[in-house]
């Protein structure tokens, strides 16, 4: 019997007091205990306020209802650019915290782009408008609407010209909310342009097919590829699909063979089997003589002629001039390979550009005149993007749908904001027949509205944006099941239209003197995201350049002008910019590159990101933004936008920007006069040609184990796979693992500084003679060493080997001595110099909550995404099954179009990682180490040859 | 053994002292107030302790980011100094310790400030290894103690942690070493002073010493042992700091030779920055008949000696680069003497191996001017050596696309012109408060020389 003790006879007299005694105390923990749990359930419930409306179907078999710390996935599109890729936003309580490619979608197919997942933080940028503007003070939407629609009677009445500008638009139910908009107005046009405009290929296509349609390529059924100047893979018309096409075909047996004509370095380029320098106006003429071999039939020692006229059918031409003889000729030349129907689809045209040049120009002619009464623009920024600032203030009414103030919306009358896409209903079609659907994620976080909804109260017939594309589809799809999947094919009575002839035209000869070429740059594009700073930190796939625009110079042109890398210098031709050099091997000798988008009002913000201290430099240059706008350079003539300035002048102005570069222009032979005396290449890339891939490998050095027993890896062991070959350099995955690991944004200073935060890089090398060379990208990461040289010198353990392989970096253990980082031969590791997070409550929204935010002081670096591991473990051990190969799909793994990076488990030997480990053209980097690095990379295939080894001519 | 004297040998004292001119003479500058010089240096480098106080102040309060460090440069002026500070105080123990032992009597008047330099040297690379981490709130973390988090214990095959103990014992073993050798003159200014805060205060210090036979055995017991124990620290203190660099990975510092090479260094840093100290002390103190040129002649001898020795391991890294054919390791070394850093490199050679050469001559080693401007030039030169070493092997590594730069802010510099103020700060205030000779050990040795026999 339990014996009952007493401190006092009162006590033993009153055995309620000791229970109060014991209770006491007890209650209240319990109190505390409860009150907490409503606090938190309060919270949780607060955090529901944000969580998507109820119509929104979860994709695939999740079940309905919010889960506390479970992600959920809606199938959605990106709008980040026309291309209408597929996507899943990731949403964990309420608010979209990643955006991964939709694997059911045929443009996306899984993968996403660096631009795509970096428009997740627009959604929370804190300089999106809150709501309308009235003449540029706030005003709520009742008085905005009242106040148009007074205005836009008045015009009625007085017939006034009633004009829509806009970018490519892909969503039918816009379109025809558009149309009962204008069809009020008795003198009414939309008019599209793309600012990084095909419009020639479609006015080519109404030549020569009679339609005004952009043809859907399809790089995975060309055997032979021939780009002149675009760049497919990494800003052309819909560079995720095309990667993913492309990348299909890079591997024998079935390798394709892909010639690059090109005056600036490109992404493409960088991948082509052989590359050939010619600048813009040199283009048509190679076109020209291609034309006439492939009409004759007689390859006449070309190489690509002989090649293209083997594979008929099979082969591919695509020209990037936005200019009318040049894709005139190359549809030509595609006709003449039979290549329509097989590689260019015109039966389901794309639809990702639309834009029709000719009449943006007469729109602007007509804005000049004054004979516009009302001009909507939605989605475009003109006052930045074309040549010269179309005069708005000739028009009566000027209503902008843009997100925020930017150089055309500040001229506007009212400003009615759209959403954000991630908060919006839409749908698209980028491509004849495929449908692909937007979600919301997040209710709306400002007092903003769908354009369609705009439209639709101005039409005077006020609908949500899901009724009116409820009602759209009506009847055409099935509405929950096309949510769920993201997408939904239509059936369009379609016929491909026939080929009419062509009118080839001669043209001028080459130009003399520089040419001036404006580019989009991979993380830019046109500029839309100029206020983006993950986008600005993104180092540019081939210069590395981060924080600016440059005038890009051949090192031979450089050298005539007596110009450095961040030497500034005056390009002229009509107008005058002035631009940072830098010097890009591999470019024409007279193609003076220019990146677009930058020089934004947008990118104003960032006058004050980075850390702030005494020895801080701002990351804005003189003109307190972000690059220089080199719009003024464009030409719209002759119903086209140019993208190329013959004839222009350059000259230095002994000015100097320090520029931010995350890698100097290093080869892999080291510079000759540090050379070694035996002058090896370090074996950091290696190649193999196709023959040699049959061979058995050169050196299967065995290294005697000193410590066999180390590590035994009983359960899984990870490990990874990236294939060089494959690898564009696009840098999506580098934006995928910033939004999925919280690296922060550090600014131009701190990069300049060579303090870059993020977790993957892509480390460009050049090989072969300036004039010629050849780029590998390689993506570098930390390597989960086996051997891990930085586990071995941390002084605290912040630093340790996990029983499955991984190297894994204890936040709260770590002192910062550096010592890891400095040991570590790939310098994987990111040290945190500041306090890198940010204040702005509103875009720390876009934190993924199962990863730490780290203070400053830390190490940090590549934890192969230890987090999804932990989920997809927990899940497989809640479901009682075993993981499978694929249930773990790593953020950098999952956005690579070009399915670059596999993650798996190297214990199991039929995980794909595991079986490219053993792939013969598998090396690791700096094996000779003996650090066993985690990471297997595959050797980049040289097909210089081409199948069958013939000689080029 | 009685040491056999020889009217030919010279004496290690001039002046035909006194015992008690010996205390006269040392407890002089104790006892009058200061000089305007003395004031002036004080001043200077009070002020210059003060700059780095505030630099480091600025730097914990903001981030290790203020300094000029990048993702490839992990290390530069912060380990630089720390190994250069280790460096300096070698040459204190190597003179109280090692040359005890080896019963060179020379050592009895420049012991006691050669000590007090390693004590503070210590302290000022004590602080690089604290400051530099990037929470030095934290940097406790870098010792063993018990705890409640597992416990939670250090790593104990990181180099980094093997320096907190080589460095804490290091220090631990020179400030007894040096205060057990100063009782016997404490209790002689004791019992110089008048009755008063001071007094007692040397009273308390001087453990009531009180010159009896007994005392003088047990202290001159206890002053052999720990000068046993103190001489494998001359090896091993810097042997360890070595391994910092020898353990790595990274060319230029994965060099079995470190060890010698470190030491070497070490014990040429320190002697130079002894004579550095000793030649204005003497002049300013007026202890010219105590530090004599014979003392200068002998460390110049080991500076010829130790400059040897690293000229060697400077040639044998570059022959073991070529020789290994590791295209790394080649790269390394080209790019040290070839590269953006040559610079630093070519100076680091010249301070180090050329001008030292110049202590081949007897006329050099007389002109006291010239031998106060050589130490400034080692004293330079193996700075830039470690940062030789620490920089350039980390600017440019393995992979060509992490390879970059490195410029220091001014808080670096502050910091570097903050740890020599703190240095004279010490040294100033000691000159001023203790005696800077070692008035019981010269008395012994004042016969010495001068035919009337000597001690054992």
């Amino acid at each position: 019997m339990e014996n009952q003790y007493w401190r006092s006879l009162a006590e033993r007299e009153q055995p309620a007091a000791q229970e109060l005694e014991f209770d006491g105390p007890g209650n209240s923990r319990r109190d505390f205990l409860k009150a907490a749990g409503f606090v938190l359930a309060g919270t949780a419930l607060s955090g529901c306020a944000r969580a998507p409306v109820e119509k929104a179907i979860p994709h695939l078999d999740q079940p309905g209802g919010v889960i506390a710390g479970r992600a959920q996935f809606y199938a959605s599109t990106c709008g980040a650019c026309p291309a209408g890729c597929g996507l899943l936003a990731k949403v964990r309580d309420g608010r979209p915290i990643k955006l991964e490619g939709n694997p059911d979608q045929a443009i996306s197919r899984g993968a996403s782009c660096a631009v795509g997942q970096a428009s997740l933080l627009g959604l929370y940028d804190s300089l999106r408008l809150k709501q309308p503007l009235a003449h540029g003070k706030p005003a709520a939407w009742e008085q905005v609407d009242r106040e148009i629609a007074a205005r836009l009677a008045e015009i009625r009445k007085a017939g006034g010209a009633v004009r829509y500008l806009s970018g490519t638009i892909t969503s039918p139910t816009k379109l025809e909310m558009i149309g009962r908009f204008l069809a009020q107005f008795s003198d009414a046009r939309h008019v599209m342009y793309d600012a990084l405009s095909v419009s020639a290929i479609l006015d080519a296509h109404e030549q020569t097919h009679g339609a005004r349609i952009l043809p859907h390529y399809r790089f995975a059924a060309a055997d032979v590829i021939a780009s002149f100047d675009a760049d497919f893979l990494g800003t052309w018309i819909s560079p995720v699909e095309f990667a993913r096409d492309y990348a299909s075909r890079r591997l024998p047996p079935e390798m394709s063979w892909h010639v690059q004509f090109e005056g600036r370095m490109s992404v493409t380029g960088s991948k082509a089997d052989l590359r050939v320098k010619a600048a813009p106006d040199e283009i048509l003429g190679r076109l020209e003589r291609l034309a006439e071999r492939i009409e004759a039939n007689d390859p006449a020692g070309d190489e690509l002629a002989a090649r293209l006229l083997r594979a008929r059918g099979r082969s591919l031409v695509v020209c990037g001039l936005n200019d009318l003889a040049a894709q005139v000729l190359t549809n030509h030349i595609n006709h003449l390979l039979g290549n329509y129907g097989a590689t260019l689809d015109i039966e389901r045209p794309s639809l990702q550009r639309r834009g029709n040049d000719r009449a943006l120009a007469d729109l602007l002619a007509e804005l000049q005149a004054g004979r516009v009464a009302a001009l909507f623009i939605d989605g475009v920024n003109p006052a930045a993007e074309l040549p010269a600032a179309p005069a708005l203030d000739r028009a009566k009414l000027v209503v902008s749908f843009a997100g925020s103030v930017d150089e055309t919306s500040q001229h506007a009358h009212y400003i009615c904001p759209d959403h954000h896409y991630l908060e919006s209903w839409a749908d698209a079609e980028p491509v004849r027949g495929l449908i692909s659907f937007t979600q919301p994620t997040i209710r709306p976080l400002n007092r903003t509205r769908a354009v369609i909804e705009s439209l639709a109260v101005w039409v005077g017939q006020p609908a949500s944006a899901y009724e009116l594309i409820r009602e759209h589809w009506k009847d055409r799809i099935d509405w929950d099941r096309a949510l769920e999947k993201g997408c939904a094919e239509v059936n369009v009575a379609a016929q491909a239209p026939r080929w009419m002839g062509a009118k080839l035209q001669r043209r001028a000869p080459a130009a003399e003197g520089y040419t001036a070429v404006l580019y989009p740059a991979v993380g830019m594009l046109d500029g839309r995201h100029a206020g983006n700073p993950w986008l600005h930190e993104l180092p540019d796939p081939i210069t590395k350049t981060v924080w600016d625009n440059c005038a890009l110079l051949s090192p031979k042109t450089a050298a005539a002008l007596g110009v450095r890398d961040g030497d500034v210098v005056r390009i002229e031709g009509g107008v005058a910019v002035e631009l940072p050099a830098v010097v890009q091997p591999g470019q024409h000798d007279r193609v003076i590159a220019v990146a677009l988008g930058y020089g934004r009002k947008a990118s104003e913000r960032f006058a004050n990101i980075g850390p702030r201290w005494t020895g801080s430099k701002p990351t804005v240059n003189e003109n307190g933004r972000v690059g220089v706008n080199a719009s003024p350079l464009l030409a719209l003539e002759g119903g086209l936008l140019r993208y190329e300035r013959c004839g222009v002048m350059i000259a230095t102005t002994g000015r100097r920007i320090e520029l931010a570069s995350t890698q100097a222009h290093h080869t892999l032979s080291v510079p000759t006069h540090l050379a070694p005396p035996d002058g090896k290449v370090r074996p950091i890339i290696r190649e193999i040609t196709p023959e040699e891939l049959g061979k058995p490998p050169e050196h299967a050095e065995h290294h005697e184990e000193l410590w066999p027993d180390d590590h035994p890896y009983t359960g899984h062991r990870w490990g990874m796979a990236v294939d060089l070959n494959a690898c564009t350099g696009c840098s999506a995955c580098v934006i995928a693992c910033q939004a999925e690991n919280n690296t922060p944004v550090v600014g131009k200073d701190e990069m300049r500084r060579r303090r870059g935060m993020h977790w993957i890089r892509i480390d460009r090398y050049y090989s072969g003679p300036p004039d010629d060379v050849r780029v590998a990208h390689q993506p570098m990461m930390c390597q989960q060493c086996d051997h891990a040289p930085c586990e071995t010198v941390c002084p605290t353990l912040a630093t340790v080997h996990s029983d499955e392989g991984l190297n894994q970096q204890v936040y709260n253990r770590c002192v910062g001595t550096r010592y890891c980082a400095n040991n570590c031969p790939y310098k994987a590791r990111r040290f945190n110099w500041f306090n890198y997070p940010s204040n702005d409550k509103l875009a720390n929204l876009v934190l993924n909550p199962d990863v730490t935010v780290r203070s400053r002081g830390v190490m940090e670096k590549c934890t192969f995404c230890v987090q999804r591991i932990q989920e997809a473990k927990i899940e497989a051990k809640r479901l009682g099954v075993p993981l499978k190969d694929g249930d773990i799909r790593v953020a950098c793994e999952q956005s690579c179009p070009a399915d670059a990076i596999v993650f798996g488990d190297l214990n199991d030997p039929n995980s794909r990682a595991s079986r490219l480990a053993q792939d013969a053209r598998q090396y690791r980097v700096l094996e000779e180490l003996n650090v066993r690095p985690a990471v297997h990379y595959l050797k980049v295939i040289r097909n210089r040859n081409g199948k069958g080894g013939q000689d080029h001519g | 053994m009685a040491e056999v004297c020889s009217p030919l040998r010279l004496p290690l004292i001039a002046g035909r002292k006194q015992p008690a001119a010996v205390t006269e003479d040392v407890c002089r500058p104790m006892l009058r107030p200061p000089s305007i010089l003395w004031w002036a240096g004080f001043a200077l480098a009070f002020s210059l302790l003060l700059m780095g106080v505030a630099a480091v102040g600025y730097q914990i309060a903001t981030g290790v980011g203020v300094w000029g460090l990048n993702t490839t440069v992990g290390w530069a002026f912060d380990i630089t100094n720390f190994v250069f500070w280790v460096g300096i105080g070698h040459a204190g123990t190597l003179i109280s310790a090692i040359l005890f032992l080896f019963r060179q009597k020379w050592r009895t008047s420049v012991n006691r400030s050669a000590e007090a330099m390693t004590l503070f040297a210590v302290m000022c690379a004590g602080i690089f290894p604290i400051i530099h981490t990037g929470r030095p709130w934290l940097a406790f973390w870098l010792f063993p103690y018990p705890n409640f988090r597992g416990p939670l214990w250090i790593n104990f095959r990181s180099p980094l942690a093997w320096d907190a103990f080589a460095i804490s014992t290091y220090f631990l073993i020179s400030a007894v070493f040096w205060y057990i050798g100063l009782i016997p003159d404490l209790a002689t200014i004791r019992d110089r002073l008048k009755p008063g805060l001071r007094q007692r205060l040397f009273a308390i210090f001087s453990l009531g010493w009180n010159g009896s036979y007994r005392v003088w055995r047990h202290y001159e017991v206890l002053y052999l042992l720990l000068a046993g124990l103190a001489t494998p620290l001359v090896v091993s203190v810097h042997t360890i700091v070595s391994w910092d660099f020898a353990t790595s990975v990274i060319p230029g510092w994965h060099a079995t030779i470190f060890p010698p090479y470190f030491v070497a260094g070490a014990i040429f840093s320190g002697i130079a920055m002894v004579l550095t100290l000793m030649l204005v002390a003497r002049k300013t103190m007026g202890l010219e008949d105590y530090i004599t040129q014979r003392h200068v002649d002998a460390m110049c001898k080991l500076l010829l000696l130790t400059s040897g020795i690293v000229a060697l391991a400077y040639a044998t890294e570059f022959f073991t680069a070529l020789y290994s054919g590791n295209p790394y390791e080649q790269f390394v070394f080209m790019n040290r003497a070839k590269g953006p850093f040559a610079w630093a490199y070519w100076t680091m050679v010249g301070c180090n191996v050329l001008i030292p050469q110049l202590l081949w001559f007897e006329r050099v080693r007389r002109r006291l001017v010239i031998v106060f401007l050589l130490s400034l030039f080692i004293n330079v030169g193996m700075w830039f050596e470690r940062f030789v070493i620490i920089v350039t092997s980390l600017h440019r590594d393995f992979l060509p696309a992490n390879w970059s730069g490195y410029t220091p802010t001014i808080y670096e510099i502050a910091t570097l012109l903050g740890s020599f103020g703190l240095f004279f700060t010490c040294f100033l205030i000691f000159c001023r408060v203790l005696p800077v000779i070692a008035m019981g050990e010269v008395k012994a040795v004042l016969s010495h020389g001068n035919g009337k026999g000597g001690h054992a």
